[in-house]
């Protein structure tokens, strides 16, 4: 058996490395380039029911510590992306995750509806979290728990056998409510986090913010301790598997994630961070890891870090 | 970090005509040829430009208007400051006794390759060709360089006829085989410059376009189908083998929403 299996509601990933959304996610043959340098499962694009060109560039701008974002969700809509994703499932064995958003909390339902009349993902992720989308759409949909509760209930109507995973932002008060909010609501499992903030960043000669949207999510190493800190919170309080997403570049810091209860791992930003090897290296770490420990899989290493995590799960 | 943005003063606008100008950048980035830069216009867009030559303290970018971000561009005077962020990608090999074939814009990227082998001591064949006089860079320099042979389409400089009709005679003229065939211009041209070589069994790398946002492989807005390469990350040079991975040549490239168009046009009503 392979021991960095894992299984996401009732779906195996080979390996924990699922490929973050909006990262080499516009098209079949970049998300096979992903799968192929090692990932567990891909994720697409977000996409909604409409093509945008996202928000004009800087749209992307590294900096010391991390990353700042503000590509705007740009997509090519919800029917060309099911053209992809079937391009991709024809050429790949890869579990594919389908990232959908909406612009208000009846188009979630309606993409959902439209991509999956067309395509069957592994998995859908719905992405109630985007940060720099706010002059448009407003404050995300994942700052408010009711509302991120009726989205997963309008999608998951929608989903017939395919389980959804909601992606969820640390722009709220409690991430872990809007987590218990979602799973209440039938939330298969949990993506976290999205990029955070939103952050800016001014050159001080022109006077003004470098990204063209002012504003971008922030990613990469800056933001580890915070998703390891959400997903920490999420496992004492829903039995949900989750997606553990941010900041992870090195193998120690895919590591921590599983130790603060995810069952898979995102990487976006490390893609930057550590090329496309990221995957093989990070992978190749964890199946050493898990022989030097004397352990068949992931399962005794997730949630570990939770001290008599046994008892607490269930009252967090 | 390279990656990340720095804003410069031009130091120098060279106008080789209206719609074709030089910019004279402190030089903040080492580029390779073929390399290319971002370059962020405060409050309009950023866009990638190749670096077309370097001095001690310089830089310079080489660019043609041909839509509202390089209009913006062509409209900067000494001391407006731009941003920069690179340089992104892979350049050319520097190998002796290459051939060079430049279309329009695409000899900008070829000027810097020229003068790394000149400086290098490493002999060169430079075809540059344009459509007209009017839209040949730096068309003084290039007269005055020997290794330097002219095309215009409508015959207004050097040779009539296009770059590749210069191609068998440029290679009955030398006296050994071109070692390497580095091209960049307009993708038909790139891609006959690809059919010739294989023909004559010449090792090729060529420049490519799609279109770009972040410069580091990240967005996915570059991705070629097929083996889903990276343009900004593993191009914008290619070499044949790693063309050979593309399915998508001939087709309209995908815009910035990452939609490809439809490949046929739309039927028009007579
Ligand atoms: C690696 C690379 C090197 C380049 N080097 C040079 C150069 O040295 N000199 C030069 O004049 N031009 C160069 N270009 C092309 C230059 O980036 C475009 O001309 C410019 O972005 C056009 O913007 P616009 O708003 O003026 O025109 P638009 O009207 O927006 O577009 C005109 C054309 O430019 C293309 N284009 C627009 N935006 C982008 C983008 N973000 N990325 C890629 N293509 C785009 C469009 O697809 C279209 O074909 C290079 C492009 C690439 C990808
Ligand atoms: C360029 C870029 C684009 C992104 N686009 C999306 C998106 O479309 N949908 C989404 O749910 N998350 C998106 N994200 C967020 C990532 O999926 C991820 O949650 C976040 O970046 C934190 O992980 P990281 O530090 O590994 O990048 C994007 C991130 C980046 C850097």
């Amino acid at each position: 058996m392979n021991p960095l299996a894992v299984r996401v509601a009732g779906v195996t990933f080979p390996s924990p490395l699922v490929l973050a959304s909006g990262v080499m996610g516009l098209s079949a043959s970049s998300l096979k380039r992903v799968a192929d340098a090692g990932a567990g499962a891909v994720t697409t694009k977000s996409c909604g029911l409409e093509e945008r060109k996202g928000h004009p560039c800087p749209t992307l701008l590294p900096f010391e510590h991390g990353l700042l974002n503000a590509i705007g969700l740009a997509n090519p809509g919800v029917d060309e992306m099911a053209g992809e994703i079937a391009e991709f499932q024809a050429r790949s064995s890869i579990p594919v995750i389908a990232s959908i958003f909406g612009r208000t909390e009846a188009e979630f339902g309606e993409a959902a509806a439209r991509l999956l009349a067309r395509v069957r993902p592994a998995l859908l992720e719905v992405n109630v979290s985007c940060p720099n989308v706010g002059s448009e759409f407003g404050q995300p949909f994942a700052a408010d728990a009711a509302a991120s509760a009726r989205i997963t209930g309008l999608v998951k109507a929608r989903a017939g056998h395919v389980p959804v995973a909601v992606k969820l932002s640390l722009m709220c008060p409690s991430i872990a409510q809007v987590a218990k909010a979602c799973a209440a609501a039938g939330a298969d499992a949990i993506t976290a986090i999205n990029s955070v903030g939103p952050g800016m960043l001014i050159d001080p000669h022109v006077r003004r913010p470098i990204l063209a949207n002012q504003v971008g999510g922030l990613s990469g190493a800056a933001i580890l301790p915070l998703a390891v800190r959400a997903v920490w919170d999420i496992a004492r309080t829903v039995p949900l598997p989750i997606i553990g997403t941010g900041g992870v570049a090195r193998p120690e810091d895919a590591l921590q994630l599983i130790l603060a209860g995810a069952t898979a791992v995102g990487i976006g930003t490390g893609v930057y961070t550590g090329g496309l090897e990221v995957f093989g290296r990070i992978n190749s770490f964890l199946a050493d890891w898990l022989d030097r420990e004397g352990l068949r899989s992931l399962d005794a290493l997730r949630g570990a870090a939770h001290p008599a995590r046994s008892q607490e799960a269930h009252h967090g | 970090m390279a990656d990340s943005m720095q804003t410069v003063p031009i130091l120098e606008v060279i106008a080789h005509q209206a719609e074709l100008k030089t910019f004279i950048l402190p030089r903040i980035l080492d580029a390779a040829p073929g390399q290319f830069v971002a370059v962020w216009l405060p409050g309009v867009d950023e866009k990638p430009f190749a670096v077309s030559a370097d001095g001690p303290e310089t830089i310079q970018i080489t660019v043609k208007a041909v839509g509202p971000f390089t209009r913006r561009l062509l409209n900067c005077r000494p001391g407006d400051r731009l941003g920069l962020r690179g340089p992104f990608g892979r350049g050319f090999t520097l190998m002796p006794d290459s051939l060079l074939i430049g279309g329009g814009i695409g000899n900008a990227p070829l000027r810097l390759l020229a003068q790394r082998l000149t400086e290098r001591g490493l002999r060169y064949t430079w075809l540059a060709g344009a459509r007209r006089a009017a839209d040949l860079p730096f068309l003084g320099e290039l007269q005055k360089n020997p290794a330097v042979r002219l095309f215009t389409d409508d015959g207004s400089v050097g040779h009539p006829g296009t770059v590749m009709t210069g191609w068998t005679d440029a290679l009955a003229a030398t006296p050994t085989p071109p070692r390497l065939v580095c091209g960049a211009g307009p993708e038909p041209m790139l891609l006959a410059v690809r059919e010739a070589a294989r023909l004559h069994r010449l090792p090729v790398e060529l420049s490519f376009e799609r279109y770009m946002k972040c410069g580091i492989g990240l967005c996915g807005q570059c991705c070629l189908d097929g083996s889903g390469l990276r343009l900004c990350v593993e191009g914008p040079i290619l070499t044949e083998e790693q063309m050979q991975g593309v399915t998508e040549w001939g087709l309209p490239p995908r815009g910035p929403s990452g939609r490809r168009p439809a490949t046929t046009p739309k039927a028009t009503r007579p």
